[in-house]
This record gives structure tokens, C-alpha cells and sequence, in this order.
């Protein structure tokens, strides 16, 4: 009766939405410590009449921007979880229904003051006026607040039902560039509402930049460049997040653009940046490093002596077109591809049948991939099967997305839904789980929608142990929203509207996603693929695509993401288009203008090899063998997947070396598991420890020449063909034939030295 | 010692850091004839503006009293009541379960730390360390590395920023972790992947043999072959300078070969890893035995035996990871499982520093990422909390037997001497002769970032 009454009394317009427990705990909380403070204040709460008001402020519209652009409702302050000094703001203002009771009705009378308005705790602690953890946040004479001082005076009311909701938020102008004048340029924020109106919201608005280096924001907008290079500057409000490029150019002097010529999209999009950012791209490589790179790249492997040599030697002009489109169609294009993408869905083979992750179904699974590469099927379609799959993990390999991502007995739909959203659409959506995204557009709306789509995600015990039934429940329940528990049905991210219930949604939601006009899709894809091509992708992370965090290029990205939808989603094609161009053919030689460019693509950079390639380039290039516990002789590398007898959920990379160099441990779906970096623990290994030397003793290169009666010249030309595929200089040939002859002992030692040499060169462990 | 010691500034410039990173570059520049500067790089005429900024606000570094660091990290965050700021007169749903224990001088540390609390006079304890967020993977990171993440800028750790100032001393790697470096805990951030920790991925605690893996020569292998094969090396590797470009993956390569050359042929190097050599008394000094869940060896004792030895081999920065803190549940039983070993292996290393007269350049630091609430909670755990929270600091020139701050009577927020972690880090700097305040040229040079924003040394702490 009690609850019932205060609920009434001080719910009226939360209604249904504050779940009865939470209810319960807070009227008991302050039945038993504020009785007498909420039995005063329950008697005068009628808005003070007399106080003249020249505007009527509206909580959300006003006064929550105000705490916003004050910084009261970020996460250090009182935005945190649990708030702070017992004062709890939701984060950057998700839920303003909580804030407004909690501003005026946790503790009647306490922070708000309708009587004395200037006395309402608010006020004081914001501008210093009582001690304050974060001391002054508003200045008493600011309009900040007087925003607040005239909605307490007008007895702090809530909103009507409907308020004019912000819709966007635009920053104008959206891009500046500094060249000759340094002058400083003021920027504005423009919100729109639901109703149509829009409104300057500059003063409300937090900036913040990228690159104060290159240029600072200041908190009214101004930027100010302060020295060469690019940024973005971001503005937030509400929801919202918009940024502007910024670029500051060097001074001119004496730059010439040598107008180089585009062979397509991809170098018109990255020459048009250089241009401007007076940047000379270098030129192209030689044959010799583009036969390397390329089958590096395509094949994840080196070629053979042979290969390298026929291509050098060959005369054709258009003989690296024709070497991208034969490998291409390589075998080992299918191999690497597969390996790939196997490694972005976690596919890893164990012995304990619970989590559904068997050898049997992880191979059931690697073989369709394998396959769909091999029949170049659409990259949409490609992905559609695999969300939509059901079916047995042993026999219907795709439905093992739903193993694979999870690696567990038990699968949580929010942890799946955030994989799945990082993996197919590089959008971190798990910010969104307990508030709007702060950096991004997504709100709880759109995650706890996201999540519905994983809450019938249902894996059943088939006949034998190993065996399970993929399959969604379509009677699931949807998730329920994490402040009011409202249900969410399932809506795909930024949907107007919910998907149609009563088929498997994860239909809808592969429609979606692989749509044409879904730029989270192809532009995902494109950066990843353009990754794995370039060492670096536009937006890198490759796995955090935001609003703040832009692409180094944007018109290059588009460019990249329209020519894959162009193509079809024909992942061939649209490898094809990147490989022809002149930016990846690019030789790693810096000039001055770009010795220091890492993220505009005027030059090949050095990419330490992957894990698996420099194990199989080792054994390729050596003659060698090198099996793999758990995995049939002969299998490479690049062939497989981590596999053990046990628990997948903790297997790593499943084999020292490869662990040694970074092959990611798929234990996430982040694309940071996989680690390029050198370390000195590699070093030890590639000096001490047992692979090259074996390799090299196994492969019996050079005992092999020397049994033919091979000279210096011949033997060490070999071996720089197998491993650098290229031929040593005069000046190399004479230094180390120096070495062979001042020898006493075995030339088969001295030999196997040198190639060890080559092998623990960076022009081996890199690919230039 | 001295000529060991003697010139760090002249280390940090032949190793590529600072004022030498800067002159390497102009050469090279000039070399080049620059024409036109470079784009997102520097002009000459930054180039002079940065070099003068760092010769006034100096990258300096003087020869500190700390020669070297070993960080001992608490991953989890352990509980400051339960440890070194027991409550024991707060209502028994702040204070928890242990009774206390009389240090040495005259205070109380929980009965946890019974061992430890009997020299007390030799170590200081920091019971009022502010912390910023209680997450662990960002409140880790702004421990290594003195920042909290951004998305635009990594920052270096500790261990790594005092490899690349002052260099190696001795035949083994400036930093060294002992088994790993913590997934949080951050990286070589704008620094070269060359001043990394050295990641031993093996425990000295584990059962078995303790062997780092790829450290030593293999047998049918003779010193001439190492030669040769490091001369070839180096005859090919001019191809790839020829293009110069990304010169800083180069240059840590050589260093890495370097240091592997040099660890495999020093038999100082090697014997540094081995424990067998210690006696046993002084392998009991650090406690044995010790049992984790699953009953696993605490391997506490061990891992700091190993950094001691290291130490002495001249390592700057032993980086030591032990147990797992986070005790939302059931805190008593975690204290129960953890602490003993802890206690006890503490303890020893403080003893035998002491005895061997290597406390006083030998800097102890144990962290751990944040403190947990006032009140224990309906599951008997402590949750997060980052408002105050308790550190050790121990020798290093230091002072000694001080506990420094103090927290409230609930334990909730500093009462006196609030030590935000940024000071507490620069303390530590300031120990080893590095001015935290200083900026290192990151991206080039492009821009200069401080070593600790807005740090400054604790006056009260040192010696």
C-alpha cells in the first residue's frame, strides 16, 4: 500500500518503466534513513511562483546539456556506475528520466532547491561554492548557469511527454585546410530536432582533437593549427559525435608535383592526397621485390627459385598482371585466404565435445571456407551462409560460426553480438551495453536490438557426443534494456524499426548487413582486405571503425568500398584492382618527402612476415619439413588451424614457433591477436633455437649443389634465390665468396652459415 | 662501479634516445640534401626548434641512486585493508575478516603482512595513492605507463622508457619479465619495439627444470661459426639500408641480434637464470612450498629470487607479475590462498637485499592496479576502488620505515598526503635520475610527450 502510494507520488511519469525490485529498494532506502526529510518535502513541492522566468528551460533539451557540456556526467565524474560522492548521472546522459529523479526526488530538497534556488546543492557544488571533489565546474555569472538557476527557479519541471529530440548534429565547416594563412577558424555546431527546428548548440558542444599536434580545438570551437600534419577535430552533443578533417600543410617550398600517372581508383584517391599533402610517391618496385611481395601476399609463401627467376627474367610487359591473375587462381590464394578467414571466425579443433568445437566440426568447417574461396563465391553470399546456417557442427561446416565465435559450453548472446558486430562490421558495439556510445552513434536502443538477433542462438546435443544442432529459437525472448528491462526486439543497428518476428531473424539480419547500400559492410571488408595488402588499413585499427576514429584517406576508402560492391563482392576482382595499382606496387625507397609517411600509402613499408608465412617461407625456401602435432605429414602452415586434444576455450596458436611469432591465439575476435612486432625472444629463436638450423640441415641445400660441383657463385646465388628471391650483387657475391675461400674447414659448413645468414636477414623476415 | 656508471648520457646518445636520436637524424637528413621538408615529418627548421627545446629542458639523464627497479605487480587489485591499511577500528563490514599485526615501527599492517610488518623499518608503505578509473585494462595501463589509454597516442611502460634512457649495463636486456608482461598493461608505445621487455615465457616457480627457452648455443655450433654467420648477416643487411626506409625496424632488429649474440656467448648472461646456484638458506629466505588453487606453486618466491639475480647481473628493470586479486567474492579465501607466500616472499627479497647490501640502488615497488571498496560487499568480496589505495616502495634511496599518506577511517578517500599516481611514478624516476617531467621526442620528433604528465617526485619519500 505504502510502495503503491510513493510510487504514485513520485514515479509519475517513470510509470512502468522502474522495475517493482528496484523500486522496492529505493523507497525502503528511504523510508528507513530520509523518512523525515521525504515526509517534509512531500508537502511543499508546488513550483515557486513568484520567480520571474524570461525562458522556459526544458530538462533534456536545457539542463542535461549543461551537465554534458560541464563534464558532471562523464565517466570520472558522477557518470561513473556508481556515480560519485553518492551523486550518480547517467553516462553523458543515456537516461534522463533517472537523472531527473535523482536530481529531485533521491533526496527531496537536497539538491534541488525549489524554495531557495540558489541554495539547491547543485548549484553550490558546481560553482565551488561548497567543497566539491571536482571543485568549480560552472562559473557563477556563466550561462551554464543560469540555465540550471532558471529551471530550479521555475521549480526544476520535467518534460512534457514529448520533447523535441536532437536527430544529427552537423560541425560546419566540416573541413579546413591551413596553408599559407595560420589564421584561426571558428567552427559551429548546428543540432536538428524531431520537429524539424534546429538550434546552435556551439557553447553546449565538447570538442576534442586527434592531433593537437597538428592543430587544437579550444572549447568554443576555435581551431588553431599549430603545426604540419593531419587531424580530425570532433565535436560531440547529446548523442552525437561529428568530426572535421583538418589538414595543415607544410610550406611550399619549391614542391613540384610530378603528376604520376593513376592505373585506377586506388592511386587517383591516394595521389590526390599526396598532392596535397605534398607528399612524392615513390616509384615502382623492382621485379625481383614485386614477384616476393606479391606471392608473399596472395600465396603466403615464397616463390621458388624458379618461379622468381622466370619472372625476372621474362620480357612481357604486362607480366605482372599476369602473375597477380595467376596466382590468383593459385592453390595457395586458397590456401592463405582460407587461413584467413579462419582465423577472423576463431576456428580451432578440440577433444572436449561440450563447447561444440570438435576437431570434426572445426575441419567440417575450415573445408567449406575452403571451398567457397575456391569457387571465388561472393563475399555477401559467403557471409549470409555462414549467419544464417543451421544444422549439425559436424556435417553443415558453416552453422560453426556459432561454435567458433563462442568457444564455449554456454553461448552469451551479448558477448556473440559484439564479436559478430566487431567482425562483419568493424563497429565496437559493447560501449553500448550500459550507455549510448560516447564516440559513436550507437545507442543502448540500437545494442540491446543488436543483441536479439543472438538471444535464440541454440546449440542441442546431437546423437553422439561431438554432434550438436545449430539452430535459432525464434520463440526467444528478446533482450530487455538494461534500464528500464524493457524487451528489445531484434532491430538491426541505426533500424527504424524492428525486424518481422516469427522467422529466423538472423535472415534479415544477413540481408542487411550484405546489402549493397550498407556501408558498415563493404567498408569493413575493404579496409581489412586492403590490410592485409598494404600493412596497414585506412582506418586502423581495422577493427574499430567510428566516427572518431576517421580514415587516413577517406575519398580512398570510399573509393575501396564502392569498387567492392562494384565488383560484386568478388573478392578476386577487387584484390585485383589493389594489386594493379601503382600505390602497391610501390618500392619501399623513401625520398625526403616521404621518409617519415606511414599512413598515406606513398610507399611499400617493411611488414615483418606473418607467423605462419615465415614459418612455411623458412621450410620452402630451405627444402626443409616441418610437421605439425595433430595435423598429417605434410601439411603447412598456412594449412592449418590450432588443434589439441583438449578444451578449445584456452588453446592458443597451438605450436611454439608460430605462438613465439604472434599467430593469434584466436581467443577474440580482435584483430590485434595477430602480433607483427619483433621481439627478442623471436631472435633467440631464429639464432639459437631448433627451426632454422634444422631446416637448413634438413633441406641439405647446399650439400646437394656441392655434390653437383657447384662454384661460390653458383651456391650462393642459389640460396639468395630461395630466400630473397632475387640475385646477389657483385659486391655481396665477392664479400661472402671471401668467407668460402678463407674457410680451412667443411664448405658445407660455411655455406650453411651464410644461409643462415640470408634467413636471419630483414630482407628475409620482411616483406618489402 | 663508477666506470660501469659513469656516463649514462653518453649511453642514451650511442644507443639512439633522445639528443643522440636527434643528431642521428640530422645526419642522415643532410645526407639527403632536403630540399623541401617533408610533409608530416619535420622541417629543418622544427628540427632545430626541438633540438634546442631539449637541450634547455634537457633530456638529460643523471646518475640516480636507483640503479635498478624490481616491480613486483599484484594483477586484480589487492584489497589495502587487507594488506598494508587495516581498519581495525571501523564496523565490521568496512574492517573484514584479518586482525592486524605490529610492524616494527609502531604501526599496523593486516596480519597478512606478519612477516613483512617486522621490517617495516626498511620499507616505505603509501597508503594514500590516488588512482583515476577503476577498470582493470585501463587502470593497468595508466600504472605501466603513467597515462590512461586514448586512442591516438600508446604510451610506452616504465621498464621500457628507462630501457631507452638508460640503456643496457651489463650482457642482459635493460628490461626483463618475469614470466610475461601483463595483456593491460601496454607496450613499447611511440618507443621502438627494440626497448620492449624481454618476456622470459617461463616461470622459475613452476615445477621442472626452469629453462628460458633459446638460450644457448646449440652444441655442434663453434664461436667462429657465430661469427661468421653475425658477418654475413651484417654484409646483407646493407641491401635493405640502401632503401632507407622504416630504418627504426632495422635498427631493432640489430639490436635484438645484438643482444642475442651477446646472451648466448656471455656465461655471466646465462648464469644469471640460474637459481641452482643460490643456497639453500637463501632459497628458504624467500619461502618454498607455497601452494595456489589447482595447487599450483605460488612461485612468488622464485620469480623475485630470479629478479634479484638479475639485478645484480645489471638488468634495470625486472618487471614481476604475481596471482590473481580480483576478489568480488569470497576475499578472505583469496587472502587465505594468496598472501602467505607473498608475505613470505617479500620479506626475503627485503632480507636479502639488505644483506647484500644492494637495497640502498635497488628500487622495490610493489603495485597493484587499484584498491577495492570500504565495505565489504554481499558476497564477502570487495569490488573496485580507485580513490585511495595502498602501494610499497622500498630502497632505491628512498626513505625508510615511513608510512607515507594515510587514508580515512573507512579507508574511502586520502585523509592526508594524497600521492596521485602520476607522483608516485615520478618518485620512481626521479629515483633512477630520470626527470618524469621531461619530454621524449615521439613520432620522429614530430612531438615531444612528457614522460609522466604533470608528475611530481615526493619530496617526503626521498632519503
Amino acid at each position: 500500500m505504502m510502495f503503491a502510494l510513493l510510487k504514485k507520488r513520485f514515479f509519475p511519469r517513470l510509470g512502468l518503466r522502474v522495475p517493482r525490485k528496484v523500486f522496492a529498494v529505493w523507497s525502503m532506502a528511504f523510508l528507513s534513513v530520509f523518512a523525515e526529510e521525504l515526509f517534509a518535502a512531500a508537502i511543499v513541492t508546488p513550483p515557486a511562483s513568484g520567480s520571474q522566468v524570461k525562458e522556459a528551460r526544458s530538462f533534456r533539451r536545457d539542463v542535461m546539456p549543461v551537465f554534458f557540456r560541464a563534464g558532471c556526467n562523464q565517466g570520472g565524474c558522477h557518470g561513473a556506475a556508481r556515480g560519485k560522492d553518492g551523486f550518480m548521472l547517467s553516462l553523458f546522459g543515456y537516461d534522463a528520466p533517472g537523472d531527473y529523479f535523482r536530481l529531485t526526488q533521491e533526496f527531496v530538497g537536497r539538491r534541488i532547491n525549489v524554495a531557495a534556488p540558489e541554495q539547491s546543492l547543485l548549484l553550490l557544488k558546481a560553482i565551488g561554492g561548497v567543497p566539491h571533489t571536482g571543485g568549480e565546474v560552472i562559473a557563477k555569472d556563466s550561462p551554464l548557469y543560469q540555465t540550471l538557476l532558471d529551471w530550479i527557479s521555475a521549480g526544476a519541471p520535467d518534460d512534457p511527454a514529448s520533447v523535441p529530440e536532437p536527430v544529427s548534429i552537423a560541425l560546419v565547416p566540416d573541413n579546413m585546410v591551413f596553408d599559407t594563412s595560420r589564421a584561426p577558424i571558428p567552427t559551429k555546431v548546428i543540432a536538428k530536432y524531431t520537429d524539424g527546428s534546429s538550434r546552435d548548440v556551439t557553447a553546449l558542444a565538447l570538442f576534442s582533437s586527434n592531433n593537437p599536434a597538428a592543430a587544437k580545438v579550444d572549447a568554443g570551437g576555435v581551431v588553431t593549427p599549430s603545426g604540419r600534419g593531419d587531424t580530425s577535430v570532433f565535436a560531440r552533443f547529446n548523442r552525437f559525435t561529428v568530426g572535421a578533417e583538418i589538414l595543415v600543410l607544410p610550406e611550399n617550398k619549391g614542391f613540384v608535383w610530378p603528376n604520376p600517372v593513376s592505373k585506377n581508383a586506388v592511386d587517383r584517391a591516394v595521389y590526390k592526397r599526396l598532392e596535397q599533402l605534398r607528399i612524392l610517391p615513390s616509384p615502382l618496385c623492382d621485379d625481383a621485390t614485386f614477384v616476393r611481395r606479391v606471392f608473399l601476399d596472395l600465396s603466403g609463401s615464397l616463390p621458388s627459385r624458379f618461379e622468381s627467376e622466370s619472372f625476372i627474367d621474362d620480357p612481357a610487359l604486362d607480366k605482372r598482371t599476369k602473375l597477380i591473375e595467376h596466382l590468383l587462381q593459385s592453390q595457395g590464394f586458397i590456401d592463405m585466404w582460407t587461413n584467413l578467414w579462419a582465423e577472423w571466425v576463431r576456428v580451432k579443433g578440440g577433444g572436449y565435445a561440450p563447447a561444440a568445437t570438435d576437431v570434426k566440426a572445426a575441419d567440417a568447417y575450415y573445408e567449406w571456407i575452403r571451398e567457397q574461396i575456391a569457387l571465388n563465391r561472393p563475399w555477401d553470399e559467403f557471409v549470409a551462409d555462414q549467419i544464417t546456417a543451421s544444422g549439425s557442427n559436424l556435417t553443415d561446416g558453416p552453422a560453426n560460426l556459432f561454435t567458433m565465435l563462442v568457444h564455449d559450453v554456454k553461448v552469451t548472446p551479448k558477448s556473440l553480438a559484439s564479436d559478430f558486430s566487431q567482425l562483419f562490421t568493424g563497429v565496437r558495439i559493447q560501449c553500448a551495453e550500459c550507455h549510448n556510445h560516447p564516440f559513436d552513434r550507437w545507442t543502448m536502443n540500437d545494442y540491446y536490438g543488436w543483441v536479439s538477433f543472438f538471444t535464440g542462438i541454440r546449440r542441442k546435443q546431437g546423437v553422439e557426443p561431438r554432434e550438436f544442432y545449430v539452430f535459432n529459437d525464434v520463440s526467444a525472448a528478446p533482450a530487455k534494456h538494461l534500464i528500464d528491462e524493457r524487451p528489445m526486439p531484434a532491430r538491426v543497428l541505426g533500424g527504424e524499426s524492428a525486424v518481422p518476428v516469427g522467422e529466423d531473424p538472423r535472415k534479415a539480419l544477413a540481408a542487411w548487413l550484405t546489402a549493397k547500400d550498407n556501408p558498415l559492410f563493404a567498408r569493413n571488408f575493404a579496409n581489412r582486405f586492403w590490410a592485409q595488402l598494404m600493412g596497414r588499413g585506412v582506418v586502423e585499427p581495422v577493427d574499430d571503425l567510428r566516427v572518431s576514429n576517421p580514415p587516413t584517406n577517406g575519398p580512398l576508402l570510399d573509393a575501396l568500398a564502392q569498387t567492392f560492391v562494384d565488383s560484386g563482392f568478388n573478392l578476386r576482382a577487387f584484390l585485383k584492382v589493389i594489386l594493379e595499382s601503382n600505390t602497391y606496387q610501390a618500392s619501399a625507397a623513401s625520398n625526403p618527402t616521404n621518409v617519415d609517411d606511414t599512413r598515406q600509402f606513398s610507399r611499400a613499408s617493411l611488414r615483418r612476415m606473418r607467423a605462419e608465412v615465415l614459418l612455411d617461407s623458412l621450410v620452402k625456401a630451405t627444402d626443409g619439413e616441418r610437421g605439425f602435432s595433430y595435423f598429417p605429414k605434410g601439411t603447412s602452415a598456412v594449412q592449418q588451424y590450432p588443434r589439441s586434444p583438449g578444451d578449445t576455450t584456452r588453446l592458443t596458436a597451438g605450436d611454439s614457433f608460430l605462438e613465439t611469432f604472434g599467430r593469434s591465439a584466436r581467443q577474440s575476435v580482435c584483430a590485434c591477436d595477430t602480433k607483427t612486432e619483433s621481439t627478442l625472444s623471436q631472435t633467440l629463436h631464429l639464432v639459437a633455437g631448433d627451426t632454422v638450423l634444422n631446416q637448413i640441415r634438413a633441406g641439405k641445400v647446399a650439400e646437394r649443389l656441392l655434390a653437383k660441383k657447384a662454384g661460390p657463385e653458383e651456391v650462393i646465388g642459389d640460396l639468395f634465390l630461395r630466400a630473397l628471391s632475387r640475385r646477389p650483387t657483385p659486391s655481396e657475391l665477392s664479400k661472402l665468396g671471401a668467407l668460402v675461400a678463407e674457410s680451412q674447414g667443411s664448405p658445407v659448413v660455411v655455406y650453411q652459415d651464410i644461409f643462415w645468414s640470408v634467413l636471419n636477414s630483414s630482407e628475409f623476415l620482411f616483406n618489402h | 662501479m663508477p666506470s660501469q656508471h659513469s656516463s649514462p648520457e653518453r649511453r642514451a646518445a650511442s644507443q639512439g634516445g633522445c639528443d643522440g636520436f636527434l643528431q642521428m637524424r640530422m645526419q642522415r637528413r643532410d645526407a639527403m640534401r632536403v630540399g623541401f621538408c617533408s610533409a608530416l615529418g619535420l622541417s629543418m627548421g622544427d628540427l632545430f626548434r626541438i633540438q634546442a627545446e631539449s637541450a634547455q629542458g634537457a633530456v638529460t639523464v643523471k646518475e640516480g641512486k636507483a640503479r635498478s627497479v624490481i616491480h613486483l605487480h599484484l594483477p586484480g587489485a589487492m584489497a589495502q585493508q587487507e594488506s598494508w591499511d587495516p581498519k581495525p577500528e571501523a564496523p565490521s563490514e568496512y574492517r573484514g575478516a584479518f586482525g592486524v599485526a605490529k610492524t616494527s615501527n609502531g604501526d599496523i599492517f593486516s596480519e597478512n603482512f606478519a612477516r613483512l610488518a617486522k621490517v617495516s623499518d626498511k620499507i616505505n608503505v603509501v597508503r594514500s595513492v590516488v588512482g583515476k578509473i577503476p577498470d582493470h585494462s585501463q587502470a593497468t595501463y595508466h600504472l605501466f605507463t603513467g597515462y590512461t589509454p586514448t586512442t591516438v597516442i600508446d604510451y610506452p611502460q616504465m621498464g621500457s622508457v628507462v630501457s631507452h634512457l638508460l640503456g643496457q649495463r651489463g650482457e642482459l636486456p635493460p628490461y626483463i619479465a618475469i614470466p610475461n608482461i601483463h595483456s593491460f598493461s601496454g607496450g613499447t608505445g611511440y618507443l621502438s619495439s627494440s626497448v620492449g621487455a624481454f618476456q622470459l615465457n617461463a616461470d622459475p616457480g613452476a615445477a621442472g627444470d626452469f629453462r628460458v627457452r633459446d638460450m644457448t648455443i646449440p652444441k655442434d655450433v663453434v664461436p667462429a661459426q657465430l661469427e661468421r654467420r653475425n658477418h654475413a648477416r651484417k654484409i646483407i643487411e646493407a641491401q635493405m639500408r640502401r632503401l632507407e626506409a622504416d630504418t627504426d625496424k632495422l635498427d631493432t632488429m640489430d639490436g635484438f641480434y645484438k643482444s642475442a649474440f651477446s646472451l648466448l656467448t656471455s656465461e655471466a648472461a646465462r648464469s644469471a637464470f640460474e637459481l641452482g646456484e643460490e643456497s639453500e638458506a637463501t632459497r628458504d629466505l624467500y619461502g618454498r612450498g607455497y601452494k595456489l588453487k589447482q595447487n599450483a606453486p605460488a612461485a612468488v618466491g622464485e620469480r623475485l629470487l630470479l629478479a634479484r639475480r638479475l639485478v645484480e647481473s645489471g638488468v634495470r628493470f625486472v618487471t614481476v607479475n604475481y596471482g590473481s586479486w580480483d576478489s568480488h567474492v569470497d576475499i578472505k579465501g583469496t587472502c587465505n590462498e594468496h598472501m602467505p607466500a607473498l608475505d613470505h616472499a617479500l620479506t626475503g627479497l627485503i632480507t636479502d637485499l639488505e644483506q647484500r647490501g644492494l637495497l640502498d640502488s635497488t628500487l622495490v615497488m610493489v603495485t597493484t592496479e587499484f584498491g577495492r571498496t570500504p565495505k565489504v560487499n554481499s558476497s564477502n568480496g570487495r569490488d573496485h576502488w580507485a580513490r585511495v589505495y595502498s602501494m610499497l616502495l622500498a630502497g632505491g634511496g628512498l626513505t625508510r620505515g615511513q608510512i607515507y599518506g594515510a587514508s580515512d577511517a573507512t579507508s574511502s578517500e586520502p585523509s592526508r598526503d594524497a600521492v596521485p599516481l602520476e607522483d608516485f611514478l615520478s618518485t620512481v624516476y626521479h629515483q633512477l635520475g630520470i626527470d618524469s617531467s621531461v619530454r621524449l621526442p615521439a613520432f620522429g620528433g614530430t612531438r615531444p610527450i612528457d614522460i609522466v604528465k604533470g608528475g611530481k617526485p615526493v619530496k617526503g619519500l626521498i632519503a
